[in-house]
């Protein structure tokens, strides 16, 4: 197979076995799992790598690839993640949240105790602007307690858009215009730049779902919103990634996931929580061995 | 605004030392079940690990620990690992045999050497199970170990479930087996009318 939009006269030859060589690295790596169904997005993909690295042969790119010279696996892994989102995505979860979470979540707070917010994959950052708008707007407590919300996510070129805090329209296609005009102000030449103090109110980290040390270092969050990133994950790694989440959960812990994901055919850790506007899955407040 | 944000650093993820390694080989072994629990997730993906897992799953009451135990054999999915899992088949225990057919399933390239010998276990429940473990191989590969199977097994229930894995799975060669498995089973009627409607969904006539 030749590889279009390489660098030079001729195109980078590369085999099936060797793309199958690669993705079995971004699998191990990642958790993100293409199989053949795929090829067309692999194939774009390590195209542009092969050529932004100036490599003559896939041999020579993987050799850049696996030593992580000028730091390439995050640059394959940016290029491989979507991060296709807009404000107030699948907001009836955003409703759960300030309608039943929150009221479960408070009840076991002492009194100081920040309630803890993860948005991961957080991608360009519009879930968790959207989780702290959404607190703003519908929770008549918002000012009674300390909120804390991160957003993490395993692109780094995301998360620096999020940080930026600067959306075209199609981002914004579910706000309304009262909204847009108290939470953005215009970025020229056709953006819209998020509140300030939002912005400076919410961590953005990078964090790997399916390396377990990596999420070692989260901990004790009340709700973690997680969503449509499973679906991208083979077996294994989704339940690596749920048993990573379960542990960065305080017990009786929330997580939502997308809607078209469940926890029940992932992994018996968690419990199903049927609320009026949502599905969610809540980690046991006990651990009683059985599950 | 009410919104309060911590500046933790947070480093980036590194390499299991040798120390820490056997550290988590040991907590395999401990009395806390979250040390266990801490112990096998830590051990995800490590070849060398198979050994000391396919013990500890081997001993673990606890059903959390247990899933990460099965979690972590099936990170490494290796020939080993499946080595590691397969004796679970035979388990009197429901929620280990489920669990080693989860985790099994999810290795379909690694299992794939060990079906022959599983479709022809003495014991017919491992028989059962091992059809299932067909599921997800390559249509061409399980129609020919389930075709293979079913034209010598003589347990009904162990067609029954070859069948039922066929009708999702199968392709057309398997369509003359499974009319001669319905013929064979003329006298136990649910077979043949399996059999029938396996043919009918490969067909494109279901």
């Amino acid at each position: 197979m030749a590889l279009p939009g390489t660098q030079g006269p001729r195109a980078v030859q590369v085999t099936r076995e060797e793309v199958e060589r690669f993705c079995d690295f971004l699998y191990r790596r990642t958790g993100m799992s293409f199989t053949e169904g795929k090829r067309y997005y692999i194939d774009r993909r390590l195209a542009e790598r092969i050529a932004a690295t100036g490599s003559t042969s896939f041999q020579s790119y993987f050799a850049i690839l696996r030593s992580d010279a000028h730091d390439e696996i995050e640059r394959v892994v940016n290029a491989f993640t979507v991060n296709e989102t807009y404000f107030y995505r699948e907001d009836h979860q955003l409703r759960c949240m300030t309608s039943n979470l929150l009221d479960e979540v408070i009840r076991g707070k002492r009194t100081g105790e920040p309630i803890r917010i993860w948005s991961i994959p957080c991608s360009t950052g519009e879930e968790p602007y959207s989780i702290a708008m959404w607190l703003m707007e519908n929770w008549k407590q918002v000012d009674q307690y300390d909120i804390e919300i991160v957003g993490s996510d395993i692109d780094t070129r995301a998360l620096d858009t999020a940080t930026n805090g600067v959306y075209g329209d199609r981002s914004l296609m579910r706000l309304s215009r009262d909204l847009i005009d108290r939470y953005f102000a215009p970025a020229p030449p056709d953006g819209h730049r998020i509140d300030a103090g939002l912005r400076n109110s919410i961590r953005f980290t990078r964090a790997n779902l399916i390396e377990v040390k990596d999420m070692a270092h989260y901990r004790d969050f009340d709700i973690v919103f997680c969503r449509n990133v499973l679906i991208y994950f083979d077996d294994s790694s989704r339940r690596i990634a749920a048993e990573n989440l379960y542990d960065c959960l305080r017990p009786g812990g929330y997580i939502c996931l997308g809607h078209s994901e469940t926890m029940s055919r992932i992994s018996p850790l968690f419990q199903v929580c049927r609320f009026s506007d949502a599905i969610v899955y809540q980690r046991p407040e006990v651990d009683h061995g059985q599950l | 605004m009410p919104f309060v944000k911590r500046d933790t650093a947070i480093p980036s993820a590194a390499a299991l030392s040798a120390d820490e390694f056997a550290a988590h080989i040991a907590a395999l072994g401990s009395r806390d079940p979250e040390a266990r629990w801490r112990g096998a997730r830590a051990l995800a993906g490590r070849a060398e690990a198979v050994a000391p897992l396919a013990v500890a799953l081997g001993v673990e009451a606890n059903s959390r620990v247990r899933e990460a135990i099965i979690t972590a054999l099936m990170r490494i999915g290796n020939a080993a690992s499946v080595v590691a899992l397969v004796p679970y088949l035979r388990s009197q225990d429901a929620g280990q045999r489920a669990a080693a057919i989860e985790a099994l399933q999810a290795l379909p390239r690694e299992i794939s050497p060990f079906l022959t010998a599983l479709l022809a276990d003495g014991d017919s429940d491992v028989r059962i199970l091992a059809t299932e473990l067909a599921r997800n191989l390559p249509a061409a590969e399980a129609t020919r170990l389930l075709c293979g199977l079913l034209s010598v097994e003589a347990h009904p229930n162990v067609c029954a479930a070859a069948i039922d894995v066929l009708a999702e799975v199968g392709t057309d060669d398997a369509i003359p087996v499974l009319e001669q498995c319905g013929r064979r089973f003329a006298s136990t009627p649910f077979l043949p009318f399996a059999a029938a409607k396996a043919i009918a969904l490969i067909s494109g006539e279901g």
